[in-house]
């Protein structure tokens, strides 16, 4: 049975998705905050998440760039009127559709038909939770990090520049490549940025921070995370 | 006259570092002044030091700080300032050396030296400062160096507490704007989820290719209903708060038993929360009192819908007390209570508690609109609160308004 995940802190808007979905033959589970919703995502492996953009503690927006850091599962954010800023920003971290509060019922179903028929044709390899590269472990749902089963505490840079490795073991990856990833087109020539992270990053995560198993210089080309 | 250096050594840099110093732990200019007056009157002597600033509203020059330091204090203290100089410096921008001229007939107050340097910031001038010495020896070249040192460190004091000043007036600025900010929010918030509720819940009865069962469409038509209410409150609630910021909420004065009203006010209460439980306990004998019947009670409802939705499965006592000259009337619930710093707040437009539970909901406007309709019966409003134990809202309201 295909599985729906509904994400709303008004328990009138869960009843509400929760009715007319259920009407409609799918599975529907709820969850009040973002927080609860990546624990859901993983635990309940839904094929669809319905994710209010307004909520307090993790807002949708993180919530659905921090699924899409370990999962494809479609996801239609939902937006007030008159916030076009929001439904931008859920599609620029990977949301697949939009639906504007107030909606109606009829097109609420609609948009969730639709965006299954695309996600089934087009089969989603979903990757796991957690990532592990010898001694480290990546919790992309909680957005943790840990070595030798001890947390490793990262600023929001470092992190999303070792998960920016973490999502593609073996590449090379140049400096200009990460700089523009994660600072911004306008870092593109700052390379003593990327240096300063790069060994910052090292002496968090390697053994020898001299000898790096994790994040590798090659001369002349850029860095990677050599696959194990 | 030429100027001979009154002292053999030359600046040593210690005296800087220490000007610096206390620059730099300064949070005023003044005593920071004092302090470097002190620190370098052995090597620039002057008698009396003065500041002007300019302001630049007013187009004026003011004297914001003078020092006499000589001997003859009091004398010296009537005889000159520099404000010409000063007014001089302001408008050339340049420091000057002003000496008298000699006549050695001339009593020694009679021969004021004055130094006077501009304060000046990213070009701007602020005003001048002016260096005093009376009978001579003139400034020499190294007590101007010195004193134009001291000028451009005071400037950046002067200039850190100008712009903390208007850091302060920005700031509360800002809070307003917030305030207003957090208000249009919330008002959009609450106008804007009833609103969604009643298009989901009509357009899910609507739905042409389902149908539901009985019980299912009553539930969705309560919601509707609920929902819609919820609006109605908001909006009134919306309009009467404009109303009494702009004076136009008329009040119809007339007797009122307070008994009379708080039997009203319960029947009401039943009809919304059947299964609340009220306790009354009164007073006897208790006078009439003036005032408009209908906003006092909304004033009672609207705290009795706060002890509900505050307090979430606590009783409610409404106590009615006599006092000399007030009938007094309490809401009281055996709630989670109001944490203290909050208690203050309460009553401003638009102030919600912080961090409430999501599916409270609130404009901020109930118990501000229950403060005016309360005093404008000349009566007021207190709360208390124990966080844990519950909190308790009395209506003061006198015999005789």
């Amino acid at each position: 049975m295909t599985r729906i995940l509904a994400v709303d802190d008004e328990p009138l808007y869960q009843h509400l998705y929760k009715v007319n979905l259920e009407k409609e033959g799918y599975d529907v589970v709820t969850a009040s905050n973002g927080e609860d919703a990546l624990d859901m995502v993983t635990s309940r492996h839904p094929d669809l998440v319905v994710l209010d953009v307004m909520m307090p503690r993790l807002d949708g927006i993180t919530t659905c760039e921090r699924i899409r850091q370990f999962s494809n599962v479609p996801i239609i954010i939902v937006t007030a009127r008159g916030e076009e800023n929001d439904r931008v920003r859920g599609l620029n971290v990977g949301a697949d559709d939009y639906v504007v509060k107030p909606f109606s019922a009829t097109e609420l179903i609609a948009r969730v038909r639709a965006v299954l028929r695309r996600s089934q044709t087009s089969e989603q390899p979903t990757q796991s939770r957690y990532f592990m590269h010898g001694n480290l472990k990546i919790d992309f749902a909680r957005a943790e990090v840990w070595k030798d089963n001890k947390p490793v505490f990262l600023s929001a840079t470092e992190y999303r520049l070792l998960i920016q490795f973490a999502h593609h073991v073996g590449e090379v990856m140049t400096a200009e490549e990460l700089l523009v990833a994660i600072w911004g087109s306008a870092y593109r020539e700052d390379k003593e940025i990327l240096w300063v992270s790069i060994a910052r990053l090292r002496q968090k995560l390697e053994d020898n921070p001299h000898s790096p198993q994790h994040i590798v210089t090659r001369a002349g080309l850029g860095y990677l995370m050599p696959p194990l | 006259m030429t100027c001979i250096s009154t002292k053999l050594e030359v600046i040593k840099p210690e005296y800087l570092y220490s000007i610096g110093n206390i620059i730099t732990q300064a949070t005023e200019w003044k005593p920071a002044l004092d302090e470097i007056s002190q620190l370098v009157h052995s090597i620039i002597i002057f008698d009396n030091l003065a500041v002007y600033l300019s302001d630049s509203k007013n187009n004026s020059v003011d004297v914001m700080y003078a020092r006499a330091m000589g001997r003859g204090r009091k004398a010296e203290a009537d005889v000159s300032w520099g404000e010409t100089l000063a007014n001089q410096i302001i408008a050339c921008n340049q420091t000057i050396l002003r000496e008298p001229s000699l006549d050695p007939q001339q009593d020694r107050l009679q021969q004021a030296y004055m130094l006077g340097i501009p304060l000046t910031a990213q070009k701007i001038c602020l005003g001048a400062i002016i260096f005093i010495r009376f009978g001579g020896p003139c400034f020499d070249s190294e007590s101007q160096q010195l004193a134009e040192f001291i000028a451009g460190q005071i400037t950046l004091l002067i200039q850190c507490q100008n712009l903390q000043l208007e850091y302060k007036k920005l700031e509360a600025q800002q809070a307003q704007s917030q305030l207003q900010e957090d208000f249009i929010s919330t008002i959009t918030h609450e106008l804007r989820n009833p609103l969604g509720f009643i298009k989901g819940y009509t357009t899910t009865l609507l739905r042409s290719d389902t149908t539901w069962d009985q019980t299912t469409q009553q539930e969705f038509l309560e919601i509707i209903d609920h929902e819609t209410d919820r609006l109605e409150e908001l909006i009134e609630n919306l309009l009467d708060s404009a109303r009494l910021q702009s004076g136009q909420l008329k009040m119809q004065f007339q007797q009122v038993i307070t008994d009379s009203l708080i039997n009203t006010v319960i029947t009401r209460t039943r009809l919304h929360y059947p299964d609340l439980s009220i306790i009354i306990e009164s007073d006897k004998n208790i006078p009439p009192i003036v005032g408009d019947a209908g906003r006092l009670a909304q004033v009672l409802e609207n705290l009795i819908s706060n002890a509900v939705k505050y307090a979430p499965g606590s009783d409610i006592a409404i106590v009615l007390r006599k006092e000399k000259e007030y009938a007094v009337i309490s809401v009281k619930d055996h709630g989670p209570g109001i944490p203290e710093q909050y208690l203050g707040h309460l009553f401003e437009r638009f102030y919600r508690i912080p961090n409430q539970a999501p599916n409270v909901h609130g404009s901020g406007l109930g118990l501000y609109i229950c403060k005016q309709i309360v005093d404008s019966h000349r009566g007021y409003i207190t709360a208390n609160s124990i966080e844990g134990k519950g909190t308790s809202f009395d209506v003061h309201l006198p015999y005789k308004p």
